[in-house]
């Protein structure tokens, strides 16, 4: 089955960029190609200046190492690890001085240096989704993919998300490439690009959404 | 590289321990390292210090024996790969003390004797330990011999030419190997008045014996010198081979414990199979994520390895400390009865601990954990994306190939653990196929049952929910019907194993042995006894005699090289006639004499006709000694009785049991033939405490007959059974532990499961009641088929080890049938609904994974 089809993109880096789509359109088939975590039938990938093609499944996560963040629509945090430790996680694959140090640093731009030592379950939705966040910037990456990063989220709490994710972005001079379906989100995003049947097309999100409407 | 996955694998492993998956592979491997090491351990220490003892009994590592005395090249030899030598000269000869004569078994003995323990005499200061013979111009006599020529400390006898003080009566000899060969009392000299007695003359019967003491290296290095010393027809007794019989106890006991250590392993390792799979499912999250964050699939394997690795390390720590306390714990349970210390323990079991636990990591975690590879980074976006487990196939494969392994190196025979093996697995083959259609059955039974009962609503239910996760319940369901099969066997081998023992010591085992008794006072002396003993055996008639040729040869040109020397052609042996087989015999090969009824049979013959000479007789042999000698049904034996010269034929091979303290015999006549001999007769009885007067009373109006009184033997051997009993019992707990371990394990694995389960029923409106029951429900029909297929299981597998390892008679055992299926229902049922307690307080929300992916 073909989800994707004559679709082209390119992103430059510093530019943050919105995909908007129904469920079901192939957003998230779309971000998992972008990552490099899933191959194409058919067509070319360049990550960082790499064809993914010619790489095999190592070649790219060796390529993700360090210079990719990820946001998750359920946050994927580990529930056996403490807020702290979720952080650190990226940080252990590439290890570096003082990571630790630099881990609770990072808890503490996202606002929870006091909740270190929690585990996820003892945190709330908005709290783990800043845990994931500051777990996707500790490695001073080039390029965050964010997955539907307020889908799981009250409105509310999706907003502070939303403001917090693009403070660090602006502050770091990351990439952004952001998949949604909240208009809201999408708006603050440099460009806008909708998936219609397995195409891409340039996209003017509404001027006034509660977030909560699909498209 | 390889520094930070270290560091990363062990930070994740201190992370880890907080959950329940890591912490039953935790436990299961500390099962698995202490019962090994701990039996390892014991074995060791024990199979070293009965060797010791064994030795004690003997005399010595190695004693050789023959007519004359040993040469000096032999002693260089022998000396040479470091043992040291003691001399002992044994011979009967008549003794007296005024117009006392009595026949006295004599053993002189140099100044090293003795090489292990001490002999226990009385000097005049009451019983002393002594750890060594008399000195020269002195001897010692044991109480028997004192009463029977009325001799006091300080008496002088006359031994042959010479004279020599009685300077002790001697109570137990430091090298006394019991047997009843020689029924004259002792009398013990040095060797140095040997001479002066004038008693060792060419062509008396005296046995030299060189007595060597040393390592086992040495007699590793003299075992091509031992060979050509049998061949020579010298009796050569090696420590490892002519082991007392302290019973075959201690030696069913051993293959008890290492049986039970296996079942431990075995058992530990289900528990590891199974919390690995949820392991590598709990951890299927932090790979994919892993994956995306840039770790390579070769990093995951390594991450993940060592992670285990250091589990499993540490986990062989912790067990090996565990394993050397219970050691220890063994050790004293049983220490009162071994006459010996045991050398300290050693470092091998230690490493076989480290072994076993890596052993079982790898073949009941590996294929498993290798699934963690093979995870695909995407999974973080589409979280169905699991990879396939690994096949069952695949899994109890390897599994069985490492238990195998362990099998050999603990059993040290291929064959057996290929045979072990091979049965196992199409045992587990045959087991899947049954568990399947029992599972089946019992589902369609559970469905039609009709009422609206709660419980049975409940049954219907937890039946369902059995049957919708066929695979994952017909995985619990071999884990659960091995694990019950494993603790089955523990207990009914235990159980079978402690009433052989008991069976074989009954309370009334005879205590006393009466020896000599003449024919002209079998009467009376049992007119004498019958009334005041609780049991006592036949009275058999007892005729000397030698074995001089076998199939018209001589026996040393027939037998295996080995048993030139062996005891039965040295010495005479003494044989009996019965009509009927005796008590406790079994015939093994040919068939018992024809009856007396059969007019044209030999015995018929006999009774019209004087017995020819030449006429072949049928007798009865000893399967141990036809074994030794390479003799079997049909072989023709010569003995020679006084003057005369009997031929024989084997009709027929016994087994029978050293250990009954029952006269037994290793050559049966049929009555007809012996009676014209001189003969005496003996018999066993056992005397109750109220009776000891009789004693007295037997000496004074039978002074020819011997009594020996084997109360301290049988008190000996019923400590040893009674605290081997108490090892077995803790090594049991231990195979339960193991048991319970792998219930937990089972458990934890599939809570996640059920925790949606329950959550989706709670949404549908069940109350708390409702859910409790059908948990209960569904755990107990699993733990109900699987006490059944565990019943099956212990029975095939315990009629196959008393037939091949126990050696003991297979027997049904039907309570089995009803404890363990009613058992399983109900313990996992109970502990099932136990662990699922937390799940049922938790709102379905939580469960069913609504709130966050906690």
């Amino acid at each position: 089955m073909t989800i994707l089809h004559n679709l082209s993109l390119s992103v430059v880096a510093g530019e943050s960029v919105a995909i908007l789509g129904k469920s079901g359109s192939g957003k998230s088939t779309l971000l998992g190609l972008l990552a490099g975590l899933d191959t194409p039938s058919d067509g070319e990938l360049t990550l960082f200046g790499q064809p993914l093609s010619r790489l095999d499944e190592d070649g790219r996560a060796a390529l993700r190492a360090g210079r990719v963040g990820f946001v998750f629509q359920n946050f994927q945090l580990l529930p056996t690890l403490s807020a702290l430790e979720n952080v650190l996680l990226p940080l252990e694959l590439s290890p570096r001085a003082g990571e630790n140090q630099h881990a609770s640093q990072w808890l503490e731009r996202v606002g929870l240096g006091e909740r270190t030592d929690h585990l996820p379950k003892q945190l709330s939705g908005g709290e783990q989704q800043r845990v994931a966040i500051a777990r996707a910037f500790v490695t001073d990456p080039e390029l965050v993919f964010a997955d539907e990063p307020t889908g799981n989220l009250d409105p509310d709490t999706g907003a502070q998300i939303i403001d917090l994710l693009f403070t660090l972005n602006r502050e770091a001079g990351t990439t952004l490439i952001l998949v949604t379906h909240d208009h809201a989100l999408a708006r603050r995003c440099g460009r806008c690009l909708r998936l219609v049947n397995g195409q891409l097309e340039p996209f003017q999100p509404a001027a006034i959404s509660n977030g909560g409407g699909d498209e | 590289m390889s520094d930070h996955n270290w560091r990363l694998a062990a930070r994740s492993l201190k992370r880890d321990i907080r959950a329940a998956d890591v912490r039953a592979l935790f436990v299961a491997l500390v099962l698995a390292v202490a019962a090994s090491t701990m039996i390892a351990f014991f074995l060791d220490r024990l199979e070293r210090g009965l060797e010791r003892q064994a030795g004690q009994m003997l005399g010595g590592d190695l004693v050789l024996e023959q007519r004359q005395p040993f040469d000096e090249e032999l002693r260089t030899r022998l000396e040479q790969v470091g043992f040291v030598l003691s001399d002992q000269v044994d011979l009967v000869s008549m003794i007296s003390r005024g117009e006392r004569f009595q026949p006295a078994s004599l053993k002189a003995v140099d100044d090293v004797y003795p090489h292990y323990g001490v002999s226990h005499v009385d000097r005049g200061n009451g019983t002393e330990e002594i750890a060594s013979g008399p000195p020269p111009g002195e001897a010692w006599a044991d109480p028997r011999l004192a009463q029977l020529i009325e001799i006091e400390l300080g008496d002088r006898v006359q031994v042959g030419q010479t004279e020599l003080t009685i300077s002790g009566i001697i109570e137990r000899e430091a090298d006394q190997s019991g047997g009843f060969g020689n029924f004259n009392p002792r009398l013990m000299l040095n060797t140095a008045d040997l001479e002066a007695t004038g008693l060792v003359q060419p062509g008396a019967r005296v046995d030299f014996e060189l007595l060597a003491a040393g390592p086992p290296a040495a007699l590793e290095q003299v075992q091509g010198l031992l060979a050509g010393l049998r061949r020579d027809g010298v009796d050569v007794r090696d420590v490892r081979v002519d082991r007392p019989q302290l019973g075959n106890a201690l030696q069913r006991a051993e293959s008890y414990l290492g049986l039970a250590g296996l079942a431990a392993v075995l058992l530990a390792g289900v528990a590891v199979a199974m919390s690995t799979r949820r392991y590598v499912e709990r951890h299927l999250d932090t790979a994919a994520l892993l994956r995306c964050f840039g770790a390579s699939q070769y990093q995951l394997v390594v991450i993940f390895s060592l992670q285990l690795l250091g589990l499993a390390l540490l986990a062989s720590v912790v067990g090996a400390l565990l394993g050397l306390i219970g050691q220890a714990v063994l050790l004293w349970l049983l220490v009162s009865f071994l006459p010996m210390t045991l050398p300290p323990p050693g470092i091998m079991p230690l490493w076989l601990g480290i072994f076993t636990a890596l052993a079982v990591l790898v073949g009941f975690a590996g294929p498993t954990l290798l699934r963690i590879k093979q995870v695909s980074a995407l999974k973080v976006l589409r979280r169905e994306l699991d990879p396939l487990p690994p096949s069952a196939w695949l899994v109890v494969g390897v599994a069985s190939i490492v238990f195998g392994g362990l099998l050999w190196l603990y059993s040290g025979s291929f064959p057996l653990a290929l045979a072990l093996l091979i049965g196992g697995a199409a045992l587990l083959g045959l087991l899947w196929t049954i568990s399947s259609l029992l599972l089946n059955g019992l589902l369609i039974v559970v469905q039609r049952m009709t009422g609206g009962g709660e419980w049975s609503q409940a049954l219907r239910l937890g039946g369902k929910q059995l049957a919708r996760r066929k695979q994952a319940g017909l995985g619990q369901l071999l884990a659960f019907s091995v694990t019950f099969f494993a603790m089955a066997m523990i207990v009914l081998v235990r159980g079978d194993l402690l009433t052989t023992w008991q069976d074989q010591l009954p309370e009334d085992a005879p205590n006393y042995f009466a020896i000599n008794i003449q024919p002209s006072e079998r009467d009376a002396f049992e007119r004498v006894i019958a009334p005041r003993v609780d049991t006592q055996s036949t009275l058999y008639p007892m005729v000397r005699g030698r074995i001089t040729a076998i199939n018209n040869q001589a026996p040393g040109d027939v037998v295996p090289p080995d048993a030139r020397g062996d005891g039965s052609l040295r010495r005479e042996l003494n044989l009996t006639w019965q009509a009927e087989l005796p008590e406790g015999n079994q015939i093994v090969a040919g068939q018992w004499f024809t009856t007396l009824s059969e007019p044209q049979g030999w015995m018929g013959a006999v009774e019209a006709t004087p017995r020819a000479v030449d006429e072949s007789v049928p007798i009865s042999v000893e399967d141990g000694l036809a074994e030794r000698l390479g003799l079997g049904v049909g072989d023709e034996l010569t003995f020679s009785v006084g003057s005369d010269t009997i031929t024989t034929h084997i009709e027929s091979l016994r087994s029978l049991n050293w250990d009954s303290f029952n006269p037994n015999f290793f050559v049966i006549f049929p009555p007809g033939i012996l009676e014209s001999f001189g003969h005496s007769y003996i018999t066993a009885f056992h005397l109750p405490d109220s009776e000891q007067g009789l004693i007295r009373q037997l000496v004074s109006d039978f002074p020819g007959v011997s009594l020996l009184n084997v109360d301290a033997i049988l008190g000996q051997v019923r400590d040893v059974l009674t605290q081997v009993t108490r090892a077995v019992e803790l090594v049991l707990a231990l195979v339960l532990l193991a048991g319970i371990s792998v219930l937990y394990a089972a458990l934890t694995a599939s809570r996640p499961v059920r925790a949606h389960e329950s959550g989706l029923l709670r949404v549908f409106g069940a109350g708390n009641r409702m859910i409790s029951r059908v948990q209960w429900a569904e755990y107990a029909l699993l733990g109900f088929t699987s006490g059944l297929m565990g019943a099956a299981l212990a029975e095939l597998a315990t009629a196959g080890l008393y037939l091949y390892w126990l050696d003991l008679t297979p027997r049904l055992h039907i309570g089995l049938w009803v404890i363990l299926p009613l058992g399983g229902a109900l313990l996992i049922g109970a502990i099932g609904h136990a662990l699922s307690y937390s799940l049922r307080r938790q709102a379905p929300a939580a469960s069913l994974g609504l709130i966050g992916e906690a």
